[in-house]
């Protein structure tokens, strides 16, 4: 038996119809309707917005991680005085020593400690009779971290630059010996293995020698920028081990394209210059430089000033405090901080977390990747981002101090460096002293990429150059460069902090907010809200998604189809279904 | 009536495909467990089988397995994660070590015998070298090593001569040995540029198969891995170059020739099936 139902499509039509008009959503209406209709029917009657979710934190890294092995203690080892360590993660006291008195002239209980190899940084004679070795050589790899493998869905040799943040870089480290992780049961890189490249330090006139081993799967060089060296080594230097000798020509101005051929995989290039003027310089690779820079290849050089009886500490783990300085800067200043900026892309950073074939990844990184049509993503301050920023790059001092701050910027953009409670004086641009009379005194300074910036801290309140005690931001006044990835607060952030403000396992005494949510991979991950801690009412946590909007539009969704259904049938159709 | 066929057919098809792929995937580690072991089913065999470093290098996941198919409990978790060889201030006395210009040779050992051997069953002596130019035969690696495979026999013991002929370090490691023995488990040959180094080790009694690779970053992703299969082996790991497959293949094409290829395969089903029904009737 079959119902006639056409005398009753008209009337379900317009059911159907305000069905549809009264379960849209509000702003699919024009708000003129939705006047005349209040007008007509009133209020709608009350509803509560949904409640806030219930969100307990995850549970959070370690702030400060305890120092079992007694590295931030002052200490003396192989006669090298290191001094007490500012922050929470200490650099390696025994490498200190090892990098200071030479790889080669440490005992062998020392160097297993350091985790160099016995020729890393190897002194030779005292060439001008000061009582301090002017021969230098020094040996760096090339490392990736975060990389690909072809066995796990996770990178491998790991370096987290903030919670959960693992970009793919490639890194200068000095040569080391055992396994790149901390372990065989970890994916965490050891802790030789880590941006920015070390921190390279020699004497004015020394006779240096840089040899790069690629231990890296791409062709890399060492351009040494703003340090003395000869465009071409016709003075017996350099020489080139390994295959295709042939090929090379002998440049060492580090550049593919006009001074040598770049060392392959498993070749090496040695470098020999002897640098006439002191200063804060700049070391990186100059292969594909808009790609291999911003991937982590770089570092900073410093020649000081030649003394007498001068050992400076030939390499600066991951940059950082100079727990052991040159004569000269220890004439002036009570303490030195080496703080390299630089930023990385995340679309290039992935280009070698996709492919385990390195042609594919060179199509990715130069041919699909385009640096005009892309902007920096992580922002690091001595290869980290805040939190971790203020474990290993605080800035501790004293009351009336004089600090000295060695800035780069290895970065693709500028940056505006901004302190609170201070006035930096600015006292040496791309190494060369401004000068007395010269020198200037501001809160905001200017470094352009490869720029390098010498200041002084003075930690007088007078008001000009200090306001007082405190834990204080030092940070790029870009906003950009204040997050990672967007998340705030994240980036190149850290503190210049008084010493009565540093709690006794080297971390900032800070007010304010609940500091254990930056600790977590979810906070930079975007999980967590970022005021949870403010209000535990949960007033500013994420609302609870309700069912009922989506049932609504379901129903919308229902209503709105057999209405255009039942029309078509009027309009198409008429007559038919009788 | 028609529809209806097309549609389930396209459903069986996709459901197989997406089953083959997967397949394809849970398939790896089990074969690499039980691949060449025709009495595996015995439970303890399947124990203690090298699945603890195989396709897991390197992961931190499931160190609840790893613990379970570490040969012996000599050493705990804790105490080997702490020991590891390195960086700073780290114990080094468990180890037996040379450390010069060459290089480093840790945990050789010549004549201890493994708890589970009565005697030393065989002497096998290798010769391996170690250079950018053997991975020239693999496509897509970098670096190599002229042998990756090293089938012995139980209770063997091997001696190892690691020619590194590039100018750059290079290792020879090999992991899951009997800790009581080689500590974390490891033995371990890292050759300077150019230098030649050597050591032995004697293999335990159970058939199983070892991790050989050298760490450093990216060197065992770009072809220096290999494994020791002692008697039967316990399965082949996985992305050994010559050996095995990478258990996490490269895609060499862009997206749309992937749905291309997959559009191909589904309009020839179609023509197969319309071919089929017209020769049914």
């Amino acid at each position: 038996m079959k119902i006639n139902t056409t005398p009753l499509r008209i009337p379900l039509a317009i059911v159907l119809l305000a069905l549809a008009y009264f379960t849209a959503p509000d702003a699919w209406i024009p708000h003129q309707w939705r006047v005349a209709t209040y007008n007509w029917l009133g209020a709608a009657s009350y509803r509560d917005a949904p409640t806030s979710k219930d969100y307990s934190l995850p549970d959070a890294e370690e702030i400060c991680p305890p120092d079992a092995l007694g590295w931030r203690d002052e200490q003396i080892i192989e006669g090298v005085l290191i001094e007490p360590a500012a922050g929470c993660v200490p650099d390696n006291p025994y490498l200190i020593a090892a990098v200071t008195r030479g790889t080669n002239q440490v005992s062998q209980a020392t160097l297993l400690k350091s985790g160099l190899m016995p020729d890393t940084v190897m002194m030779g004679e005292d060439l001008d009779g000061d009582g301090d070795p002017d021969e230098i050589t020094i040996k760096l790899e090339v490392v990736e971290l975060n990389g690909q493998s072809p066995d796990v869905p996770v990178p491998v040799t790991t370096f987290a630059i903030a919670p959960g943040i693992e970009p793919g870089m490639w890194v200068f480290a000095p040569k080391s010996f055992g396994m790149s992780t901390e372990n065989f049961e970890t994916r965490k890189a050891n802790s030789l293995l880590r941006p920015p490249a070390p921190v390279i330090r020699v004497e004015q006139g020394d006779r240096v020698t840089v040899v790069l081993e690629n231990s890296h799967y791409l062709p890399h060089t060492i351009h040494f920028h703003g340090v003395d060296h000869p465009f071409s080594a016709d003075h017996g230097m350099p020489h080139y081990e390994g295959a295709n000798h042939e090929q090379h020509a002998m440049g060492t101005d580090g550049v593919a394209e006009t001074s040598e051929m770049p060392a392959m995989p498993g070749t090496t290039l040695t470098y020999q210059f002897s640098p006439r003027v002191a200063g804060t310089m700049f070391y990186h690779c100059h292969v594909q430089a808009n790609v291999h820079i911003l991937m982590g290849m770089q570092g900073m050089f410093v020649i000081e000033e030649n003394r007498p009886d001068n050992w400076p500490q030939t390499l600066n783990i991951g940059a950082g405090q100079v727990r052991h300085s040159s004569v000269a800067v220890r004439e002036q200043y009570q303490r030195e901080y080496d703080l390299h900026y630089f930023d990385l892309f995340k679309n290039l950073s992935e280009t070698i977390q996709t492919h385990n074939d390195p042609r594919l990844t060179l199509i990715d990184q130069h041919r699909r990747w385009n640096i005009t049509r892309d902007s920096a993503n992580y922002f690091l301050l001595n290869g980290k981002s805040f939190p971790y920023t203020l474990q290993e790059s605080l800035i501790v001092v004293k009351p009336n101090e004089k600090v000295k701050l060695r800035t780069l910027n290895g970065g693709s953009h500028s940056i505006a460096l901004h302190s609170h409670g201070f006035r930096p004086t600015v006292t040496h641009l791309d190494g060369i002293p401004l000068g007395p009379g010269s020198e200037f005194i501001r809160d905001v300074i200017d470094l352009a990429p490869a720029q390098r910036v010498d200041m002084v801290l003075q930690t007088t309140n007078d008001g000009l150059h200090n306001y007082g005690e405190g834990v204080w931001l030092f940070h790029d006044h870009h906003e950009t460069a204040q997050t990672t990835d967007g998340i705030y607060p994240g980036g190149s952030v850290s503190n210049i902090v008084f010493d009565s403000y540093v709690d006794s396992g080297g971390f900032p005494k800070v007010q304010g907010t609940d500091w254990k949510k930056f600790f977590t991979a979810e906070f930079y991950r975007k999980d967590v809200p970022i005021w949870l801690d403010y209000d535990p009412t949960g007033l500013f946590a994420d609302p609870r998604a309700p069912l009922r909007p989506l049932l609504q539009l379901a129903v919308f969704g229902a209503a709105s189809t057999g209405f255009l259904v039942i029309l078509f049938m009027l309009l198409f159709r008429r007559g038919r279904g009788t | 009536m028609k529809p209806v066929t097309l549609g389930v057919c396209f459903s069986i098809l996709l459901l197989s495909m997406s089953f083959g792929v997967q397949g394809e995937q849970t398939q790896n580690p089990s074969k690499a467990q039980a691949a060449p072991a025709p009495i595996a089913q015995d439970h303890s065999t399947m124990d203690h089988s090298s699945m603890d470093h195989s396709s897991m290098d390197h992961s931190s996941m499931d160190h609840s397995s790893m613990e379970n198919g570490s040969t012996a409990g000599v050493e705990n978790m804790e105490g080997m994660d702490h020991s590891a060889m390195g960086h700073g201030g780290m114990d080094h006395s468990g180890h037996s070590m040379t450390f010069d210009a060459r290089g480093m040779v840790m945990n050789s050992n010549a004549d201890q015998l493994p708890k589970d051997c009565a005697a030393i069953s065989r002497d096998y002596s290798f010769t391996v070298r170690a250079g950018t130019r053997y991975a020239e035969a693999f496509p897509g690696n970098v670096f190599g090593m002229s042998q990756h495979l090293f089938a012995v026999e139980p209770c063997s013991r091997i001696n190892i001569t690691f020619i590194n002929e590039d100018a750059i370090r290079h290792q020879f490691m090999v992991h899951g040995l009997p800790r009581y023995l080689y500590p974390q488990g490891m033995f371990h040959l890292e050759a300077m540029g150019g230098a030649t180094l050597s050591g032995t080790l004697i293999m335990p009694s159970d058939d199983k198969t070892y991790l050989v690779h050298c760490d450093i970053a990216q060197h065992m992703e770009k072809g220096m891995k290999g494994q020791i299969k002692v008697g039967r082996g316990s399965g082949d790991l996985t992305s050994i170059p010559g050996v095995s497959a990478l258990f996490r293949s490269d895609n060499y094409y862009n997206s749309q020739s992937q749905i291309l290829a997959i559009a191909g395969g589904m309009v020839l089903t179609l023509i197969g099936l319309l071919v089929w029904r017209r020769y049914r009737r």
